[in-house]
Formats: structure tokens, sequence, C-alpha cells
């Protein structure tokens, strides 16, 4: 039964898939051709097949482009007969989230790696000279599995990859896609998850997916170095882009932390949670790798595990696109995607990867250039080495930890991951921190190959016992004292790291400026460190609840510290040291934002006050609640709503269409007052005062004759220290009686004026009020959390200054590389390389 | 003995301890039952029951949220969780509580759901978009 739907744009849709298509067979072409380009037999005048591998990488290219333009074009043409488009936009959706909206789906994830790949094999092109056709074998390659993933072509009964061109009429089954007009019923699209609905959602997903794809870059070297031979000299060229990928790895992976402290619930930057941790495996491995790099350049020791680490670091970045992406961290993250039917694909990326890890060194093993002659002990390549293998080792606990759900898949068990993993993962990893710390300070007093044993004794005691004295310091005045000891260990060696490479760049400053981007890398290392430590060690829960009904005792015993307080609108509650008030809330776009006062209260004086607007937004039918944070130099106040009754997930109009009898079951029953003028009442908030009888009332729409009555009853009430006005009147007209309540909403309150009970004289007259008040669940409140996090300013800036070290060592390493001899280099276009020589 | 072998033999007595002491603190999955008999913490895997109450009263306590959980063998019991109830609860399908049983009720300490509509999903609600169309015509 062919049916012609009306409406559909079917065109860019068919446009992107032919990219697809067509990125995908380029990228197989172009592995064939630099395949033949790099044998051995083709002679050096002949560049056919490297000339038509470049054609094939760059088709690769071009179509990606295209296929990026045709996802954005549909995406902000709201085209929702697109199943990608209808699952993550909406037509409220602002543009910059639009743009989010492209790498929201696991689709457009592996486009991001895809475009990435390509944009740094065309630097390799431009740049590898000599090493181009191997190298590019394996860009190309990794270009074929990138593009598999998207292929979305059914062969048979498999399924090859997942298109983000799919139509939602063919991506599920449902009754009304057998209507021609179905488009006429899906007027809006899902929308995007709350909580991605962030500007971080806009650049951290770029910047770690160019991380993850710049690991390619030294393994495609370490391959080619290994396949044709060549293993000393890919060493040298592949170290700055090792370094790149370190950098940009690294700022992803934080720009992720840094995103769910500021804007999402978690209640910190760092949670263990296994994506989090997957995310770090390749930063680790690569990191270590750097180090042993280098000590193979200055010294050649250490090639093997160089090598090795290298090729692993990116055999990982598969294994973590596994693990957040295959479904099988199900029921042990909050965060990972679940399966979209790429789990095998998935498996055989990584088995791919990895086998051409274990083929290349097992068949060259003999041949590798391995030392026999051991470090000496007293030498910085040995120290590096070491500290490299300690990087390794903590990588291997998160692995192992993270990858529980695997094993059971494998092995058929049934562990659990474990019931407290942020301290399990927090102490065994912090024991590896005051290794790798301690070893990336003392090493930087070592020279290579030899050193002076005496002098070297000397320096490291005398900025030991200083980095002692500081720590001391630090660990009283922060209170990290009170935690376990590995922690004050941990202060203790990144203290020392950063005042013994701070010397180091004392040093470089003054005289050989190219050692300062080691330093200042690890000064920032050292840095992060201590500020991770202050702030996740030492954050205090200030919304400490002590009351609330206890309902049962042994409840009650367990379960302290409770961690939530409530606030009721306009009512101040006292909060540590603060007193916070909920003042307001006001709806701007999609966000619903709550105004909190902070009033901090020293010896009864006020001495600050400021209010954060943490907010809560709902979409796709459900709500995310984002924290606001005050800022500090040395702490951080945040904030978060965890609960409230302002927004309700169920539908509006329902209350409105009650009439006045629904609206008095809004209030508890009501309490009725006789009172003469200047009298009080009190009711559970406050208490209110009759000012006095208004006789000359004016009542909208209601002409008054002389012989009506209408009175109004001036009634001020006080409530948690604010004063309201209401008036609520009584009125004569004819033979009825009607009364107006007013209401007086921020007080929670109805006031009703229904009686007057002549007196003897007229100052003796009594009036009858009747108080209507909400309650308690009915008036607006909000559940919070609150929590202040000391020192974590250090955790961003060692950030950015180690990010910064990266990039000044990537600058020195690409400076050391010198120009390849021209008979190596495989002249392209020997007009040009002539005229620049 | 040769620096290397040294440095190896403490790298590899290294692994082994990192290898048991994550055998070690791995807990497990199990059932309401299982977690009766148990002392320590565990995993209980399963959905909740929509049809019995979920208890939340902020205004009475902000931290007090009880629920009824039927675990993948089918067996019902009270879940008590120190906290506010988290957001879209009722539409989770799975639950992975941490926690253990103290008298009748289990205390979570930690709750993870599943919402499948929060990443990807791939069934269409149905019934959302025939109200649409009744709506339009």
């Amino acid at each position: 039964m062919d049916i012609v739907f009306k409406g559909e744009h079917l065109l860019p849709g068919q446009l992107g898939q032919f990219f697809i298509v067509l990125a995908f067979g380029a990228a197989l072409f172009s592995l064939i051709c630099y395949y033949f380009a790099a044998q051995e037999g083709v002679a050096k005048s002949d560049n056919s097949w490297l000339r038509l591998g470049r054609i094939g990488y760059w088709l690769n290219t071009v179509a990606i482009l295209g296929m990026g333009t045709c996802l954005f074009y549909l995406l902000y043409h709201h085209y929702f007969e697109y199943h990608y488009a209808w699952t993550y936009t909406s037509r409220d959706l602002p543009v910059y989230y639009i743009v989010s909206g492209f790498w929201n789906g696991q689709e457009g994830g592996f486009l991001l790696w895809y475009f990435w790949t390509a944009v740094l094999g065309n630097v390799l092109i431009w740049k590898a000279k000599s090493w181009e056709s191997p190298v590019m074998v394996t860009m190309a390659l990794t270009q074929v599995a990138l593009g598999s993933m998207v292929l979305g072509i059914n062969i048979g009964s498999a399924h090859i990859g997942s298109s983000p061109f799919l139509l939602l009429r063919n991506a599920m089954e449902a009754p009304i896609f057998k209507s021609p007009n179905y488009l006429d019923f899906i007027k809006d699209g899902k929308g995007m998850n709350p909580s991605l609905q962030n500007y971080w959602m806009i650049i951290h997903p770029p910047t770690l997916f160019l991380g993850m794809a710049s690991l390619v870059v030294p393994f495609a070297y370490a391959t080619a170095g290994l396949w044709k031979r060549r293993y000393k000299e890919w060493v040298a060229p592949a170290i700055p882009y090792a370094l790149f990928g370190c950098m940009i790895l690294g700022t992803g992976v934080i720009m992720g932390a840094f995103w769910a402290y500021e804007s999402l619930n978690f209640g910190g930057f760092w949670a263990w949670d296994p994506v989090e941790n997957a995310s770090i495996f390749p930063w680790l491995v690569l990191v270590a790798a750097v180090h042993v790099l280098i000590v193979f350049k200055n010294t050649g020791h250490s090639y093997f595990t160089a090598t090795l680490l290298t090729l692993l670091s990116f055999v990982l970045v598969w294994y973590s696109s596994f693990l957040s992406r295959s479904g099988i961290l199900g029921e042990s993250s909050v965060h990972a995607f679940t399966d979209i039917g790429l789990f095998w694909q998935l498996v055989i990326g990584i088995v791919i990867f990895f086998a051409i890890t274990v083929y290349l060194l097992i068949s060259r093993w003999k041949e590798l250039p391995i030392t026999k002659k051991d470090e000496d002990t007293y030498s910085r390549e040995f120290w590096m080495f070491v500290g490299a293998v300690f990087l390794g080792l903590s990588c291997l606990q998160l692995i192992l930890v993270t990858s529980v759900p695997v094993w059971n898949a494998m092995f058929g068990t049934k562990l659990a991951p474990p019931t407290d993993p942020v301290k399990q993962y927090n102490i065994i990893q912090a024991s590896f921190a005051v290794v790798i710390a301690l070893l990336s300070g003392f090493t930087q007093f070592l020279k290579y190959k030899q050193t002076d044993i005496r002098r070297f004794f000397i320096t490291t005691l005398v900025y030991l016992v200083f980095a002692a004295l500081i720590t001391a310091l630090v660990v009283y005045a922060t209170g990290v004292y009170k935690l376990n000891l590995v922690f004050n260990l941990v202060m203790l060696c990144a203290i020392y790291s950063v005042v013994a490479n701070g010397k180091v760049l004392a040093d470089a400053i003054k005289g050989k400026f190219k050692l300062a981007g080691s330093a200042v890398g690890h000064i920032g290392f050292g840095l992060l460190l201590v500020g991770a430590l202050i702030s996740a060690g030492t954050k205090r829960v200030i919304s400490e609840n002590l009351t609330g009904e206890q309902y049962s005792a042994e409840f009650a015993k367990d379960e302290n510290p409770k961690e939530n307080i409530l606030l009721y609108k306009n009512e101040p509650l006292k909060m540590g040291e603060y007193m916070v008030t909920f003042r307001s809330d006001t709806i701007e776009g999609a966000q619903h934002l709550f105004n909190i006062d902070y009033q901090r209260i020293q010896n009864g004086k006020v001495t600050e006050g400021f209010t954060l607007r943490p907010n809560v937004i709902q979409a796709q039918g459900g709500m995310s609640s984002s924290p606001d944070t005050k800022h500090y130099l040395f702490h951080d106040m945040y904030t978060h709503i965890t609960m409230t009754n302002v927004i309700s997930t169920e539908p509006q109009g329902e209350e409105a269409s009650h009439g006045e009898e629904g609206d008095d079951k809004k209030y508890d029953a009501p309490v009725t007052h006789e009172i003469a003028v200047g009298d009080t009442m009190t009711y559970r908030d406050g208490i209110i005062v009759l000012k006095g009888l208004n006789k000359n009332v004016k009542l909208q729409n209601i002409p008054l004759t002389d012989k009506d009555i209408a009175v109004g009853a001036q009634l001020e009430v006080i409530s948690h220290g604010k004063t309201y006005q209401s008036e609520p009147v009584y009125m004569i007209k004819g033979r009825s009686v009607f009364d107006f309540g007013k209401k007086v909403d921020d007080a929670g309150l109805k006031l009703r004026f229904t009686k007057i009970i002549p007196g003897k004289t007229l100052a003796d007259g009594k009036v009858e009020i009747t108080v209507y008040q909400q309650p308690e669940s009915k008036k607006k409140f909000i559940v919070m959390k609150a929590i202040e996090f000391p020192y974590i300013n250090f955790l961003w800036a060692g950030t950015i200054i180690m990010v910064l070290g990266f990039f000044m060592s990537i600058l020195r390493r690409n400076k050391e590389l010198k120009p390849e001899p021209v008979k190596v280099a495989v002249v392209v276009q020997p007009a040009i390389k002539i005229k620049k020589k | 003995m040769k620096k290397s072998s040294i440095v190896g033999i403490i790298v590899i007595a290294i692994a082994i301890a990192v290898i048991i002491s994550t055998y070690s603190n791995t807990s497990t999955y199990g059932s309401f039952n299982d977690a009766k008999t148990s002392k320590s913490e565990l995993h209980v895997v399963g959905h909740l029951n929509k049809g019995k109450e979920l208890f939340y009263d902020a205004t009475k306590d902000a931290n007090y949220f009880s629920f009824y959980m039927k675990d993948n063998k089918g067996e019902e019991c009270k879940v008590v969780f120190t906290g506010t109830k988290p957001q879209d609860f009722e539409r989770s399908e799975q639950i992975v509580l941490t926690g253990q049983m103290k008298g009748g009720e289990f205390h979570a300490s930690k709750i993870l759901m599943k919402c499948p509509s929060k990443y990807t999903d791939d069934k269409l609600n149905v019934t959302e978009v025939s109200a649409k169309k009744s709506a339009s015509i």
C-alpha cells in the first residue's frame, strides 16, 4: 500500500542521506588509495595513488559538511517529519539551542566526531609530508568506521548505522502514519531535554569531540611508524598532536564538570558517574603517553611503553564511546545513552583498533628499539616512566570499576557497582594522585641521564619542607585535616608540585624559556588537585533541616543530616549564618526563576545581602532544576530548587473554573472575628488590624444610590515583617446583602467583611471579618538545597593554567621538529616546492 | 636484580591489589527478599508500583519520600528515601535503589531511575498525538 504523504519536505533528507553514502564511499576509496600509496613498491615519482587518496579524503570532508548543512537546515526549519528534528527540537527553541540540538542525539555526536577527524585529516595532508600515506590510512579507516555509524542502511536483516535523516514515520510504528496528512497532527517536536538547554551544551560537546577525535593522530603516527618500520622517527611529529589531544580533551572534560557544577543539580563538579569516568580514560593514558614519548625522544628509553600507551589511548576512545553509547551502563549511570542499535558496531570499532595495536606490536616485537640498559635511578627519565605507569594504573582502576556491567555481560556474573562509589574512588584515586603529584614535583630537579645526587637531595628536601609548611597552614585553615590521611598527603604532594614547578618556572623565565611549558602545566595540575580536594572535601550543606515531622523514631535517628529546607513565600528562615527568604518567582522564556534573598547576619546586623535566582525549566513534560551560585573569590554559595508547588505539571485552568465556592475550598475553614476599630486579630502567620471603616467606598461597575450602603473595612495585615493593605467591602443594595472579599495573595489570605453588628453607640459598633487562610500546603513554597564550596576557584584556575601549559609545550615541541630532509619528502607538486625553498 | 624488574613487580602487585579491591568493593544486585537477610547495602532493581501512593509532603517533612516498588521478582516493598521526590519520578520505567532494609521498610540511600523519554524514546506516545488530532478537527 503506497500512501502519498502530504506536506513532507523530502529533499533535504534525501540530499543528506546522499551525502552520508558519499562520505562513506569516499572514505573507503581514500583508504584503499592511501593503502596502495603507502606500499614500498610504489615508485617515488608515481604519486597517482596518493593523489587519489587525497581526492577521496577531500570528497569525504565536503560530504560531511553537506550532511551537517542538511541536518541543520531541517532542524532550523522545524521539519518534524524527520525523527531527529521531532525528538530533539521544538518550535519555541531559540536558534542557539537548535545548534545544540544538532548534537543532542547520538547521530549528531558521531557527526561531530566525523567532522573533526575530517578536519584533522586535512591538516595532516597539509603537514605530514613523508608520513602522509601511512598516517592517512589510519585516518581514512577511522572515517570509514565513523561513517558506518551514521549510514542507516539495511543489508538483509542487518541494520548498519543510524542515520539522522530517518523519517519519523519510518522510525516508529503508529496508526496515524497511515493517514496521508499525518503531518497536520504533528504540530511540534518533543523539544529538548530541559537540562540540556544551557549555553554549555553549545560549546562543551564540540570541544570534547575535538579532543576525542584528535587522539587518532598520535595513534596514526604510531601505527605508521610500526608499519613502515620507521620506529624512532614517528615520535617527534606525534608529540605536538598528543599534547594537543591532552589539552583539548582535558578542556572538554573540565567544561563538562563546570557545566555539571553550574547548571545541573548533581551538587558538585564530579560525581564519578561511569560516563564521566569513561571520558577521562583516554586522557589519563594519553597524558602518560606524552611523558614517555618525551622520555624516548630525549634518552631512547621506554620505547615500548610509549608506543603501547599511545596506541591504547585511541582504543580507549572507542571503548569509552562504547560505554556511553551502547546502553550497557543502563543500570549504573544517570547519563548514558540508550542503545540505538549500534552495540555490535561499537564493539567492532574497539576490536578493529585493538587488533591493529596487538598485531603491530607482536609482529614488530623483535625489531622494536628497546634499550637493554637500565635507566639510572637518579635520572629524570626513570621517574617520568614511573609516573606514567602510575597514571596508567589509576586509569586501570577506573576502567575495572566502571566496567562492572561489561564484566557482567561478558562473564554472566551479577556484580553491582560499589554501594558508595564516590568514597571508594576518592580514596583509591587520591592514593594514585599522591604518587603522581609527588613525582611531578621532584622529577623536575632531576636531569636526563645523570644527576648530581647530593644537590638533588638538598633541593628536594628544601622544597619539601617549604611545601610542608604551606600545607600545614592550608590544611588547618580549610579544615582538610579532618579528612582521611590520604587526602592530606595529596594536599602535601600537590602543593609540593606547585612550589617545585614554581622554581622551575622562575628559572625558565630567567634562562631557557622553552622549559616553561611543562612547569606551567604541572603548576596547573597541582592547583587543580588542591582546588578539587578542598572544595569536594570540605563542601558543606548549609540548608540543614532540623525540623520535619518524625515519621518514625528510628528513621529520624538513622537518617540525619537532612539537606533540604522548605521555604514558604515571604517567610524568612534562618539557614546557617544566612536569613533566606523566597520572595517571588518570574518566568523568562522557558525558565521559571525563583528569587531568593540571602542576608548574612552577624551579631544581629545584616552585613551582606544578595539575591540568588535558581531556575526550573519545564520541557518534554518534565522539569529540570538549575542552580544559581554566588561566587566569591574563595568560596561559592550554591543553591538549587529540589521541589516546588509553584509549578505544577498538571493541566492548568482547572482551578479557574470552580468559581467562588471552589475558591473557598482552597482555604482552610474560615474563622470569624467580631472586632471594633483598632482591634487586632491574630492568625497563623501574623496579625490583622482593623484600622478604620471607610464609608465612601466606590465600587467598579456598581452605581450606588442614596439608599444603598457600602462600607469598606480598612485592614492592615502584618506577616513576617511585611505589611499589606486590604479593604473588603460590605454592601446593602436594595434588599440584598453583598460582600466583596479581598485576597492578599502574598500572605495567603482571603478576607471578607461579612456583617455589621450595630452597637449602642456608633463607636460601640462592631464588624464581623471572616478570615480565610491558605492551608500550609497550598501556600507557595520551594524546597531547596544550599551548598558551600570553598576554594573551588583553584580548580578552575588550575585547569586554565594547565591548559596554558599544554599550549606552551605544543609551541615548543612544534618548534623542535626539524624540517624533513628533502630526499624522503614525497614531492607532490615539484614546481611549487622548489619555489618555496 | 634489574630495576625494571623491580618496577614491574611493584606494578603487578598494585594491579592485583586494585583488582581485588574492585572485586571486594562491588556490591550485589538482589531482591527485597535478599535485602531482608543481608546486613550490608545492596542494589535492588525494579519498577514503581504506580497503583499505590507516592508520599511526599514538603510541608510536613521536606526530606521524607516514600513509595512502593516491585522488584524484578515481583515482590513489593515500601521504600523510604531521605530527600525530596526526584523530578519526573512517576514517569520512571525502571528504578535502581541502593540501600538496605530497616524494619519492614527499604531505606534507599540512592535512587537511579530511567525515564526512557529522557534521552531517546523510540515509542511514539500515541495517545498524545491522537489527542491533538481530535483537537484540530
